[in-house]
């Protein structure tokens, strides 16, 4: 598989070493068979998020610590492409060597200077010009689909609701056909009888008893089955992604960053609870790391805001629950301001700075306090995601340290998600389907001695597996008491 | 009369038709008339209801369409290091009342305490007084006191503590004479900051006094020990032991001699060998109850009682006359004790001086010293002497004393002379008490100084000397109350105020210097501290004493006088209740008194008169539930009555601790207070009176909160059409006749099989019988037509299958364990009117039946709770599956499947299903269906956030209209596996506790896994003893009871 993906990387560098990079797009549609990897810009996408995106905004066009990276490749076409490789390896060589367009950058952005990234390779290099590129140009993320596989599933589609319709469409025509044989026949009997016949009209037919009594029946048993889909979904929120107090992201956290879950949510191993980490969680890197990637100082001061730290001092404010909020307004604008010079080179704050620091003074105070809570220092109020009823008992602990799950199986991939949303339905069938099919790590837990007999089965062969189910997992009192 | 005889109350006995009528029902009264008033009244017509039914429906239908509400998710802002939420963590602390102290754990969920055990590692158990469990629920009291007062008019006006402090002090300034009111203190720090007190203001009295007096006892102590101590007794080592109205298994010195004494009860039938109890007194005590003989004498008589024994073990004293029936059976008892020598223990309740030192001067003849009763290490928290409130109360009036410190003490209630206190404390100028609620004495005072709860508090306790205890505050202060300690250290100038750690440090201060110094163990202060805190006690040296005799010469005149009157009546605490300063508690107030049986409120006792055939008649006639007059000195009340067995003739009892003034409506009014009509012999408060009359019946109770003849099962009953004895529930059953004989079907036709007894020396013929009668229910249980050991032949063969034990020779029926199952599975408390209708929520009952003699009887205990049946009759009859069973061996309830059929408790054989009639816990959308556990209350008991604090949250809180019932703590039976899972090891029969078991003092009560062969309840398992309640019925319980064993001494009845 690895060397499959690899084969496929090497690929790509070869085509696009022939043709120009941004017309890769083009190549795609002419060998599908590369297109399903798909591996440069993903690569490209990680690469980035790891090295640049703590400097460059992430959508490309606009300027953060960096500038934009949209049209980096256009500002370098008339160098050679080891220039840009070399710059982006070691920016300050190339300005001592005096490279004119490293000169002309450096004059744009001094005094920030460029960390160095010497382990770069050329292939890392070209997989995230290929993934700036396709973000630029809005290519990249979009789905593609290979066009001839995606046609024949809306065919499919598409057919399976001719049937339907077909169907309904023949048997409509069948009784009405049938209706007038009826119709006919009564006629010719009348006529042969001698009594004059009067035909139903379309009126009487539609309001008929039996036409009424089936519609009403249809009608009911359409509600009932509605009603009762909804009832059952009553309380449910797969999908839930409210907007948190902070904009969060488990993507910058998890998945860029990789850092483990449990980090954080470090109750998961040991409580029932996974627990929110505490704000002093946040510190033990955010005391370092004062500007976000996405966001600069607007969401990083909500939590320094929350605890009480000063981000200009790097200290802990002492008595700062007693402080007047005009002192701590100052001391906070203060510092997005400062942030806001030194991002963009000035001296004194303009108009655009001015409203800014405004704004994201304004955005701390609104999302650290709602209707329950008027401070906005102390905790920070979460809106929880995944609310289990009163009655169900879950344990994290049982789940995470002894079935050894990981926490996507039922959270999803969080490490994808820029805004956490519900993954799983969280619904009772849910769980006993997964404790039906979940294999108990029965093999290296003492514990699991007391089942004698199934380890005996398993050893003379009469049994495959040990599920949940087997050990009692689908009882009422192992969730509810 | 059977041997194995049991009866739980006279109707029992006289079996009344009504009484089988009414026991062959589920529900005492018709279901339909149970809902609250109001709630059915639905007025209008079909109009109305289509109406009503378009306005739900579209109402439902928006409701489905709106998002569901948003919940948030709050995290600590710096989360400490030891709270990891959803794990219980837990804090060693000492619960203290008065000169009792009490080791406990205390369980808390992200910082609040929620349940109380007892402290294995410095009591050697975790068992633990029913108060002192229910102490968690008193943090949440509602009606505490939630800021310093200052009296202003006919209100009180909340001050700051500091401007509280300036007023209080610039008073102390100014007195010329301040007294200080105060209980026993088992704080030897607390002692001290009263000390520091007094050498601030040099004109200060400290008194001191107990709501149940010592001082007599503490008097004697001085001339036989020369010092005011209570001896250390081990009743663990006494094979004979006499208790002269000592309660000892209940209150008396606060109790704490349970797990002893059990340990002297244990039949273990390889060696047959257990103590000899005897109890000398007129009112059947908890202690008496559990006695082999109870020797009945008057309470006016126990004097010459315990004259006529010292006369017969020491000689030379000449008593007042005693009964003869008595003198005869002491003449017994004394031959026994010296024959038992150094084994025998003898302890007397008595509050008058002369009658304890006589009771030294026996254990001194008997060689009890230095063997039963040790006189190391003894208990010095007990200071109380009552002669010092008639002292303060003589010179108020004029003497220049304008000050009274009351120092969390309530005696305008608890002190039999309260009255005339309340008056004279008046007479000064500044009255400042010290109080956690509003009581009585606050009631008296212009200045209210707010105390803390002690898990809010840091202090310590020692009340047996060399063991002291680290009070750790497990909770942060809720309310702006302030330690007792700070304030009289804030007071004398010795500490700032503010300091929230102040006892903190200063307990720190003096184990520095001086325990700390004295040790070799550990090396830091810093580690000395943590072990000290974490294990919850200090161990140190201390003091021996010697006995040495005093002289008895007139002794015998100096013991209470034996009174001719026709009537007396007994006052006495009951183990739950106590002085009542616990009064605003449900948990107690709702815990039945174990011997009577009786719930919210105290009921006269009167003893029953047995006809010789079949009558149980009552004094005067009186029946249970019958309002009675009685006058006890010149005060008249008007009392509900109990028949008791075994009260002695001519005597009644009333208990202490209730009829409360100023409390909160959990307390006030609820029974009567008869502190006020205590009697005082030679400045010593005497618990009876003997000028009392009783008036005449005046009508039924109208709400009787007796839970005797609720949810008994296996009952005795008399055929309405044949007059012959037979089973309860027999009408319901029907005869086939094979051949000659006429045999029924389904066991109930059987003798039943609650409770077997036996005497010690009949061991071998008991267990033989029991062997038969076993047998005989075996082969009634092979004929079912359902061959239950095939079909579940592989059920249980692996994995757990959950089983218990229960000990009834251990088991002294304190409720310990009740009071404990309350609080681990948020059991309600239903009220007075509720009990009265059979609906309290009890999911663990304590049954009491007696046997033996009619009119003096002995009793059994029997803890009752789901026998969790593996062939459960319940399980089949329930229409939805809501109750089912587990692979491990539980009988599962699943609230949410519960549709209220009420089908299983109906067929339940042993009755311990309960239905939510009401919404007891307010978790109802309709108040309609709440219920007011008291009135006067401002919304339902559970609907306060406060109260609600003490809800598990691991536990689900039921809503009306589903049944509930014993889960064998399933919460922690999961907790107990996942730890073992976690730790990757198997589980130990000690990893999984339930919440009765733990509670238990005796350790009557022991939980396992039957597949855990060689754990602790296998062992149990072994003893062929052993019983299962109705094993006839097939039903395959889970619940082992083992055979009542006694020591009665017949010869003392004759």
């Amino acid at each position: 598989m690895n060397l499959f993906f690899t084969m496929h990387i090497q690929v790509g560098m070869i085509i696009h070493k022939l043709f120009n990079s941004n017309k890769l797009v083009l190549l795609l549609f002419i060998f599908p068979l590369i297109l399903s990897a798909e591996a440069n810009p993903d690569a490209g996408k990680v690469t980035f998020k790891n090295y640049c995106a703590s400097c460059h905004a992430k959508d490309m066009k606009s300027a953060l610590t960096g500038p934009a990276l949209a049209n980096a490749e256009e500002y370098w076409a008339d160098y050679p492409r080891e220039d840009l490789y070399n710059w982006i390896r070691n920016s300050q060589a190339m300005i001592s060597a005096g490279h004119p367009r490293a000169v002309e950058l450096w004059n744009e952005y001094k005094p920030t200077v460029m960390t160095a990234f010497p382990n770069l390779t050329d292939e890392d290099i070209e997989s995230i010009l290929l993934y700036i590129n396709g973000v630029a140009t809005g290519t990249y993320g979009t789905p593609k689909v290979d066009p001839a596989a995606a046609g024949a599933v809306e065919v499919e589609k598409k057919s399976s609701n001719y049937i339907y319709y077909i169907l309904f469409a023949l048997l409509a025509f069948l009784s009405l056909i049938l209706s007038r044989v009826i119709n006919n026949l009564n006629k010719i009997n009348a006529a042969r009888d001698g009594i004059p016949y009067e035909g139903k009209t379309m009126m009487q037919t539609l309001t008929s008893k039996g036409f009424v009594t089936f519609l009403l029946f249809g009608l009911i048993i359409l509600g009932g089955y509605a009603t009762a889909n909804k009832a059952v979904d009553l309380g449910r929120q797969q999908g839930y992604a409210p907007e948190q107090p902070i904009k969060f992201s488990h993507e910058t956290h998890a998945g860029i960053n990789k850092i483990d879950c449990q980090y954080c949510h470090d109750s998961a191993r040991r409580s029932k609870h996974s627990g929110i980490p505490a704000a002093n969680t946040c510190m033990n890197c955010h005391t370092a790391i004062k500007n976000g990637s996405e966001y600069g100082t607007a969401e990083l001061s909500k939590i320094y805001a929350s605890v009480g730290y000063d981000p200009s001092t790097g200290k802990y404010i002492e008595g700062y629950d007693e402080m007047e909020v005009d002192t701590i307004e100052r001391l906070f604008k203060k510092w997005i301001g400062d942030q806001y010079l030194v991002e963009k080179g000035i001296d004194v704050l303009d108009n655009a700075g001015e409203e800014l620091v405004d704004a994201q003074w304004k955005g701390i105070v609104s999302s650290l306090t709602n209707e329950q809570k008027s401070d906005f220092r102390g905790p920070i109020e979460w809106i929880r995601i995944h609310n289990l009823p009163d009655h169900a008992y879950f344990n994290h602990a049982q789940h995470v340290t002894v079935g050894k799950l990981e926490c996507q199986q039922c959270h999803g991939k969080v490490e994808e998600m820029e805004v956490l949303e519900q993954h799983s339905p969280l619904s009772m069938g849910w769980c006993i389907n997964c404790h039906r099919e979940t294999e108990v790590q029965f093999a290296d837990n003492e514990y699991y001695k007391s089942y004698q007999k199934y380890h005996d089965e398993l050893a003379s062969g009469d049994r495959d597996k040990v599920t949940v189910e087997d050990i009692g997992g689908l009882e009422c009192q192992k969730c509810h008491y | 009369m059977d041997k194995n005889h049991i009866w739980i109350g006279s109707q029992d006995l006289e079996m009344t038709e009504e009484f089988v009528q009414q026991s062959q029902q589920e529900f005492q009264t018709n279901p339909g008339t149970e809902i609250a008033e109001g709630a059915l009244e639905l007025e209008g017509g079909r109009r109305d209801f289509l109406k009503m039914l378009g306005f739900g429906l579209g109402a439902a239908t928006i409701a489905a369409g709106c998002d569901t509400p948003v919940k948030r998710a709050i995290p600590y802002v710096v989360k400490p290091e030891e709270i990891i939420p959803g794990v219980a963590t837990y804090y060693a602390s000492c619960y203290s009342q008065g000169g009792n102290a009490e080791a406990v754990v205390v369980k808390t969920r992200e910082g609040r305490p929620i349940h109380i055990e007892g402290n294995a590692m410095a009591n050697g158990t975790t068992g633990l007084s029913p108060r002192a469990q229910a102490s968690v629920l008193s943090l949440y009291n509602t009606n505490r006191i939630q800021a310093p007062l200052k009296s202003v008019g006919d209100g009180y006006e909340a001050l700051n503590w500091a401007g509280f402090d300036n007023e209080v002090l610039s008073i102390l300034k100014g007195s010329r004479n301040i007294r200080v009111v105060t209980n026993s203190i088992a704080s030897p720090s607390a002692r001290k900051t009263l000390a520091a007190f007094k050498a601030k203001y040099p004109n200060t009295e400290i008194f001191t006094y107990d709501p149940v007096s010592y001082g007599g006892m503490l008097e004697a102590n001085t001339n036989s020990f020369g010092s005011a101590i209570i001896p250390r007794y081990h009743f663990d080592k006494a094979d004979m032991i006499v208790s002269f109205d000592a309660d000892f298994l209940g209150s008396w010195l606060g109790g704490g001699f349970a797990t002893d004494y059990a340990k002297g009860r244990k039949v273990d039938p390889a060696h047959p060998k257990m103590s000899k109890h005897v109890q000398v007194e007129a009112h059947m005590s908890l202690t008496g109850s559990n006695a082999d003989n109870r020797v009945l004498v008057r309470p006016s008589e126990q004097g010459a009682a315990i004259a006529y024994l010292a006369n017969e073990i020491v000689g030379g004293i000449s008593g007042p006359k005693l009964n003869q029936k008595a003198q005869k059976a002491l003449k017994k008892v004394a031959s026994d004790l010296k024959s038992a020598g150094s084994k025998a223990l003898v302890v007397s309740g008595s509050n008058n001086t002369y009658e304890q030192l006589l009771v030294n001067e026996i254990n001194n003849a008997l060689g009890a010293y230095g063997n039963t009763i040790s006189l190391s290490g003894v208990c010095t928290s007990f200071s109380g002497d009552e002669r010092n409130i008639d002292t303060l109360i003589s010179e108020l009036p004029g003497n220049g004393i304008d000050t009274v410190i009351f120092y969390d003490c309530n005696p305008a209630y608890d002190f039999a002379g309260g009255n005339k206190l309340a008056d004279a404390v008046s007479k000064a100028k500044n009255r400042i008490a010290l109080a956690y609620t509003p009581n009585e004495t606050t009631a008296l005072c212009n200045y209210i100084a707010p105390i803390n709860h002690y898990l809010e508090s840091w202090g310590d306790a020692e009340k047996y000397e060399g063991e002291t205890m680290i009070v750790q505050p497990t909770i942060g202060r809720l309310f702006n109350t302030r330690q007792l300690e700070e304030s009289i250290m804030v007071w004398s100038g010795a500490a700032a105020p503010g300091s929230v750690d102040f006892m903190h440090d200063k307990l720190q201060g003096q184990l520095k210097d001086g325990a700390f110094a004295s040790q070799d163990k550990f090396y830091s202060f810093a580690s000395y501290w943590n072990a000290a805190v974490h294990d919850g006690m200090l161990k140190g040296g201390s003091s021996s004493y010697s006995f040495s005799g005093s002289s008895l010469a007139g002794i015998g005149d100096k013991v209470s006088k034996p009174s001719n009157a026709e009537l007396e009546i007994k006052f006495f605490e009951t183990i739950h209740m106590g002085n009542g300063n616990a009064s605003e508690n449900p948990w107690l107030m709702e815990m039945p008194d174990p011997v009577a049986r009786t719930s919210w409120g105290n009921y006269l006792a009167v003893p029953v008169n047995f006809d010789g055939v079949r009558t149980m008649v009552g004094l005067n006639g009186l029946e249970d539930g019958d309002m009675v007059e009685i006058t006890i000195g010149d005060q008249s009340f008007t009392v509900p009555v109990i028949q008791q067995f075994g009260q002695m003739p001519g005597t009644v009892a009333l208990a202490l601790g209730y009829g409360r003034k100023n409390a909160s409506p959990l307390g006030k009014g609820i029974g009567v207070n008869v502190n006020t009509c205590l009697t005082t012999d030679k400045g010593r408060t005497q618990y009876y009176n003997t000028k009392v009359s009783l008036g005449r019946k005046l009508r039924k109770e109208e709400h009787f909160s007796c839970v005797q003849y609720h949810h008994t099962f296996g009952v005795k009953g008399t055929d309405a059409a044949t007059g012959e004895t037979i089973n309860a529930d027999e009408a319901a059953t029907v005869f086939v006749t094979y051949g000659a004989v006429q045999q029924g079907y389904q066991g109930s036709l059987t003798e039943r099989s609650i409770v077997y007894n036996s005497h010690i020396n009949d061991l071998d013929a008991s267990i033989a019988d029991l062997e038969k009668r076993r047998a005989n229910a075996q082969y009634l249980n092979d004929k079912t037509l359902y061959p239950y050991d095939e079909y579940v032949a592989d059920k249980y063969s692996q994995g757990h299958h959950w089983g218990m034990h229960v000990d009834l020779n251990a088991c002294i029926g304190c409720g310990a364990c009740t009071v404990a199952c309350m609080s681990e599975n948020n059991v309600p408390i239903v009220g007075k009117r509720e009990v009265s209708r059979h609906h309290e929520m009890t999911w663990l009952r304590i049954d009491r039946y007696y046997y033996g003699d009619v009119e003096n009887p002995n009793t059994v205990y029997q803890p009752m709770m789901c026998q969790h049946c593996d062939n459960a009759p319940c399980e089949n009859v329930c229409p939805v599956n809501a109750t089912n069973h587990s692979s491990e061996g539980l009988n599962q309830m699943t609230y949410n499947r519960c549709v209220g059929t009420r089908y299983c408790a109906n067929n339940c054989p042993y009755k311990v299903r309960r239905f939510n009639w009401l919404d007891y816990t307010t978790a109802d959308i309709f108040p309609a269906n709440q219920i007011d556990v008291v009135e006067g209350l401002d919304k339902p008991f559970y609907a306060d956030n406060l109260t609600r604090m003490v809800l598990n949250p691991d536990v689900t809180v039921r809503a009306r209209g589903v049944i509930e019932k014993c889960s064998f703590c399933v919460q922690r039976l999961q907790a107990g596996k996942l730890e073992a899972k976690i730790e990757g090891r198997r589980l130990k029969d000690s990893d999984v506790t339930t919440a009765c078991e733990s509670a238990c003092p005796t350790g009557a009560i022991t939980f396992g896994d039957f597949n855990n062969k060689g754990g602790d309840l296998d062992k149990k398992l072994q003893s062929p003893l052993n019983y299962i309640a109705l094993e006839e019925v097939n039903v395959k319980s889970s619940v082992t009871y083992t055979m009542k064993v006694n020591n009665r001494d017949e010869t003392l009845d004759a």
